[in-house]
């Protein structure tokens, strides 16, 4: 595990507030800080704003007020710090969303070359590099319509490794995908977290979050409950409603 | 999903014996009670005749007027190709006025007549437009070598204009048609596809090129075969403006010769033989790409 310089945060939230048009509030003056590497387990009820949070750090919704800052770059109204922020942060959703119409080679590499500008024999051997890391190697040449959904989400981890991320967002990886696939998938995430990487993760998977995250926060009505160690949660947590949440999913 | 019934019913059978007496009575009346002077001869000579001078076979009138549709045709379909792409797109885009554009485009072109909207551009394009840029007089100004190959691409340097016109009329009204279906094509693209490429770093236009575009095509091929073939149809309205494509010169033979029948049925034997070989190349062009594994 890397050092953690309590001064070195990847990624710093303030109070940030998000609501949609229809006048659903998804995030009420939410703030955090992580730190270059640390492993951050997000857990709460359905619609309590967690997708919402991930979807922020990354541009893919606009914050109402507060800041986000990733690795120094402020996210702002800017293309040009949006897009630098989008190269830092990889993102893995819970439908895999891989592009249908190319092979799985060509859904690794595209980052690789449209974004990084590599050549196509340097983008073809970071793929299968990433492909052997993810253990598909050798379905390289298929199409996503021809995997496993835990082959398509291991290619989907793949695929946002690619661009080189510093921070990698997972939102229920493994939700969709049939119980004796979430394993492989999860050992890839497992793998990931122990290279170093900073990782957010919405899951309702409370092994990983025992066996690899440093913290655990538990959202509800997009605001922070409880944060603390995984153990914190098992042994004692504090809230009621956190004991009540928990009481449900374990 | 594909057990299609291949057992003949009942019904038909009576179906199909009403056609055909439907089918043996109009012959019946046309030839037997119509009282019309049939004279199927006159035509092959409208199609091609021997040029005793050069000694070899020419196209005629017919034949020419056939060239001139296909010219007229791929031309405007190329052009009516590039209005839909960007109309399409921009009905697409976040932002409003590019939407807004798109719009005024189509609603205007769909709710008007297309022979008014003929007239409006004929008059426009021609008699404005292009001798603004001076077309006619560039190609009256190019060597006889030259004049043949934009003959042969395009039209002959007396109908340049009114060919130009044509192209574009049909073009913009097609291209109002094709916008549309470029829009279904993107907008049936689900948002995770979007998102994923948005995630990845991907710029607006390249998620369009590499990710939307590829699939959209894919399922608007259909739709857009058709719109090409309706492409060919809607040549013939521009015979309106005096260009000598085969719905026009069919006209002129009818006048000179009065073999009306006979000069109309030839001229739809030749639009379905060109929209029918179309229509067949499309669904050849589905199957290979259904073939293909996405
Ligand atoms: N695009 C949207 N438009 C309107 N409301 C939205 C939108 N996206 C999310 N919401 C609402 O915002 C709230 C938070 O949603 P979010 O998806 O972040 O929850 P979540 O914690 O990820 O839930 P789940 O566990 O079901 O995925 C919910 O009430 C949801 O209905
Ligand atoms: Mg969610």
């Amino acid at each position: 595990m890397p050092v953690k310089d309590s001064g070195d945060y990847i990624i710093v939230v303030e109070n940030i507030s998000k609501t949609f048009p229809d006048g659903v509030k998804a995030l009420v003056d939410f703030s955090t800080r992580i730190h270059r590497g640390e492993v951050v387990v997000v857990i709460g009820p359905s619609g309590s704003g967690k997708s919402t949070f991930l979807r922020c750090l990354n541009g893919l919704e606009e914050i109402d007020s507060g800041a986000i800052t990733i690795d120094g770059i402020a996210l702002n109204d800017h293309k040009k710090s949006r897009l630098e922020i989008r190269k830092e942060v990889g993102m893995v959703f819970q439908q895999f969303n891989l592009f249908p119409h190319m092979t799985v080679l060509e859904n690794i590499s595209l980052a690789q070359r449209r974004v990084r500008k590599k050549s196509k024999e340097q983008a073809r051997d970071m793929s299968m590099d990433l492909l052997k890391k993810v253990g598909i190697a050798e379905k390289a040449d298929n199409y996503p319509g021809q995997l496993s959904g835990g082959q398509q989400q291991r290619v989907a981890i793949a695929r946002a490794l690619a661009m080189m991320p510093k921070v990698m967002l997972f939102d229920e990886a493994t939700s969709a995908l049939d119980p004796e696939m979430i394993g492989e998938v999860l050992d890839v995430m497992k793998a990931l977290a122990s290279e170093g990487m900073t990782m957010i993760c919405v899951t309702h998977e409370m092994g990983f979050a025992r066996e690899v995250s440093d913290r655990v926060i538990f959202m509800e009505d997009g605001k922070i409950i409880e944060a603390g160690t995984a153990e914190h949660f098992f042994s004692a947590p504090a809230e009621d409603r956190t004991r009540l949440f928990l009481s449900q999913i374990l | 999903m594909h057990n299609r019934k291949t057992r003949i019913t009942g019904l038909d059978v009576v179906v199909t014996v009403l056609l055909l007496a439907l089918a043996a009575f109009i012959v019946y009346r046309l030839v037997v009670k119509l009282n019309y002077k049939w004279n199927w001869a006159i035509i092959p000579q409208y199609l091609m005749f021997f040029d005793e001078a050069e000694g070899r076979w020419k196209a005629n009138v017919l034949l020419q007027g056939l060239f001139t549709t296909i010219r007229l045709s791929v031309w405007a379909t190329l052009m009516a190709t590039v209005f839909g792409l960007v109309a399409g797109v921009l009905r697409t885009t976040p932002r409003l006025f590019n939407r807004l554009v798109g719009r005024a485009y189509v609603e205007l072109i769909r709710n008007v007549p297309p022979l008014v909207l003929i007239f409006i551009f004929y008059f426009f394009v021609s008699s404005q437009i292009l001798p603004l840029l001076g077309v006619e007089s560039f190609i009256r100004s190019r060597g006889p070598g030259t004049q043949k190959f934009l003959g042969l691409l395009f039209s002959t340097p007396d109908l340049f204009t009114a060919f130009i016109s044509g192209v574009v009329t049909v073009a913009v009204f097609q291209g109002a048609y094709i916008a549309e279906i470029v829009r279904s094509g993107i907008q049936s693209i689900e948002k995770g596809q979007w998102e994923a490429s948005y995630a990845l770093g991907l710029s607006w236009w390249q998620q369009m090129r590499d990710i939307v575009m590829p699939q959209a095509f894919k399922r608007v091929l259909p739709p857009l075969a058709n719109e090409f073939i309706n492409t060919i149809k809607y040549s013939a309205i521009v015979s309106i403006i005096s260009i000598q494509e085969l719905t026009f010169q069919g006209m002129q033979v009818m006048a000179a010769t009065h073999v009306t029948i006979e000069v109309w049925l030839t001229i739809t034997a030749i639009y379905l033989i060109m929209c029918l070989t179309l229509s067949f190349g499309v669904q050849w062009l589905e199957a290979k790409m259904a073939r293909k594994d996405f």
